[in-house]
């Protein structure tokens, strides 16, 4: 099966001469559609730099990214602003919301930014919004919600877009544990029933017992991988 | 929409800085604001005083006689061109002059003085002529029981000659077809004091200029006073249209006395260089909240660059809320501005002493109402408030995501 996203050679550097790091180092990997998998390792490992490169948030040091049969490290500022834009969902620890903007507003930027028209992005922020359940939540702004609900106000703006891919670091670490597995049930749902590829970065037993696929790191490289029946 | 919406509820956010930063935005539109409206008043009163009394508007000349003016250098006045100008939409008045030079004798003694013809009626519609007599009475086109013309002489030719209204004034001169000029004259009034601009001035009836002077129909400027002082390049453009012939031309006030024009432009532009440094101490301040504002927000531009939002957009959000606080500064400051510079155009500041140029009074610095004086510091604090704002959006566009998210 065709990758979805796809790592060759990656390489990430910090640093020079003695004080040389190497936070990622030659590592290749492909994403299939539809995939639910986790990264994992210690802490230090790399595998928040390994999803920062997959979604052109940093550029390797070395290496391709490939993200819908194109070359992501090769684009422009602006060229990967509006590939982000239209091809990666992100979920972040600390939900990362715009604090001005209230669930609905935080949801539908995205789209606007897509141009996408006002009454479609409203008709589908609504309905994201009632399907990770938040419905009569919208007007609310993040510090009016839990650490919970603004994870799954974060979870719908990563989803509403449409995108190829959502990316996910450590996106349950900063929720107790019954509202990060009800979150990671949410998001499992989402994975089977509408076909939406997850790739987490995590150390969350939790997501390791959902996913699909464990890619574990160690020292910036692959140390192995494992399927399983999700 | 929801930028703007995001711009505004972005500078909301702390909402004592905004209020700081607009108050002094605001405090900063005011001073310019004001000072412009109290510096165009004065400059207004000078101006239109100035020109009414002097220059006119605009003048219909021979060609050449505004940079060099001779007694031969003079044009034959029809009464269709003076009615055609008369005519125009704008023209308040017209009035003929002819100026040229004398010996002037008193019953023992000489002076050189400046000859004025002027027509009475036009010329007391026209200038303050009519308003500076200190003694005696204002010009007559007639002249008076013993067939005499009346003249008004200058304070200074008064106390040379020892002259008083009553006496007698001969004045010698040249005429334009080459013969010597000479005619006794009696003095109907004095003008002004001494010191003023008239103290050397012998001012007759046009009729008896042109006699004197053996000038017959003709005239050496016909002065035009306008609607406005600051139209009359636009009504000297008119009038040259309709003038007949190569020889006649139009010129503004600010040709006619360009010495003077180009001295109160210098000096209104170096006014302005106070205008510039309050802007400026308010730029610092500006650019003080902006840099901090930015600074704070470094992991949210990092977000919003994360999940998609251009270089550019990100740039334009902070503009945009830069522009923003000093829209709201502008029409805060505009709201104080203008019952003050109501004020100061209504009332005005009384002068400790009040000034007389040529009879007369300046009492009050008064302020001036217009679309400038509200319009041209908000255009300047817009147009700073924006140049302020490109370093910080400049450097909010070129960050990198994954490093700004660190700071979160």
């Amino acid at each position: 099966m065709s990758s979805v996203i796809e790592t060759r050679d990656v390489s990430k550097h910090y640093g020079e001469g003695d004080t040389l790091v190497k936070a990622l180092d030659r590592v290749s990997l492909g994403i299939a559609p539809g995939e639910f998998t986790a990264i994992v390792g210690p802490s230090g490992s790399g595998k928040s730099t390994l999803l920062q490169l997959m979604g052109g948030l940093d550029n390797p040091t070395h290496g391709q990214v490939h993200l819908a049969n194109k070359d992501i490290t090769q684009m422009s500022g602006r060229e990967l602003s509006d590939f982000r834009r239209d091809h990666i969902g992100f979920i972040f620890q600390a939900y990362n919301l715009i604090p001005v903007l209230t669930a609905a507003e935080n949801c539908e930027y995205i789209m606007l930014l897509q141009g996408v028209p006002e009454a479609e992005r409203r008709e589908r922020v609504y309905a994201m919004l009632e399907r990770v359940g938040l419905a009569g939540r919208e007007g609310r702004f993040p510090h009016q919600l839990s650490g919970g609900q603004q994870q799954r106000v974060a979870v719908a703006r990563a989803m509403v877009s449409r995108p190829n891919i959502i990316l996910a670091d450590e996106p349950t670490a900063n929720l107790d544990s019954q509202t990060g597995s009800d979150l990671l049930d949410m998001m499992h749902d989402l994975n089977r029933n509408e076909g939406m590829t997850f790739v987490f970065s995590t150390h969350d037993p939790m997501i390791m017992e959902r996913a699909s696929r464990l890619i574990r790191l160690k020292d910036g490289c692959i140390d192995s991988e494992s399927e399983r029946e999700a | 929409m929801m930028m703007l919406k995001l711009a505004f509820r972005n500078i909301l956010r702390n909402r004592r800085r905004t209020l700081l930063t607009v108050l002094s935005m605001a405090g900063g539109y005011l001073l310019v604001s004001v000072q412009l409206s109290v510096t165009e008043g004065s400059y207004d009163q000078v101006l239109d005083f100035y020109t009414r009394d002097t220059t006119g508007h605009v003048q219909v000349t021979v060609d050449g006689f505004v940079e060099t003016p001779t007694l031969y250098k003079a044009f034959s006045l029809t009464d269709d061109l003076q009615q055609a100008i008369d005519a125009l939409p704008g023209v308040q008045a017209t009035a003929p002059r002819i100026e040229s030079s004398a010996l002037g004798y008193g019953d023992t003694r000489s002076f050189p003085v400046s000859v004025r013809g002027v027509d009475p009626e036009r010329e007391a519609a026209l200038s303050y002529l009519a308003d500076k007599v200190s003694a005696g009475r204002y010009l007559s086109s007639e002249p008076d029981d013993q067939g005499y013309a009346g003249v008004m002489i200058g304070a200074q030719v008064a106390r040379q000659l020892a002259l008083d209204v009553g006496d007698e004034l001969i004045l010698v001169s040249q005429g334009a077809d080459g013969s010597l000029a000479n005619d006794l004259y009696r003095v109907q009034g004095i003008v002004g004091q001494p010191g003023d601009v008239e103290e050397r001035w012998v001012v007759m009836p046009l009729a008896a200029a042109q006699s004197f002077f053996v000038l017959p129909g003709e005239v050496h400027r016909l002065v035009i006073l306008g609607a406005d002082y600051r139209s009359a390049p636009r009504l000297a453009e008119r009038i040259g249209e309709m003038l007949p012939g190569q020889e006649l031309t139009a010129s503004s006030w600010q040709t006619v006395a360009r010495e003077f024009h180009e001295t109160m432009t210098a000096d209104k532009e170096g006014g302005m260089i106070t205008l510039y440094v309050i802007v400026f101490l308010v730029c610092i301040g500006v650019l003080n909240t902006v840099l901090m504002s930015v600074l704070e927000r470094t992991g949210e531009f990092g977000v919003l660059k994360a999940i998609g939002t251009s270089p550019a957009r990100l740039f334009w959000l902070i503009v945009l809320e830069t522009l923003l606080l000093a829209v709201i500064a502008c029409l805060l400051g505009g709201l104080i501005a203008l019952p003050i510079n109501l004020w100061f155009t209504l009332q005005g500041i009384a002068l400790a002493e009040p000034m007389e140029i040529s009879g007369i009074v300046f009492s009050h610095y008064r302020g001036q109402m217009s679309a400038y004086v509200f319009g041209f510091p908000m255009l300047v604090i817009l147009i700073a408030a924006a140049l302020i704002a490109l370093m910080p959006a400049f450097r909010a566009a070129r960050i990198v995501p994954v490093d700004a998210m660190r700071t979160l």
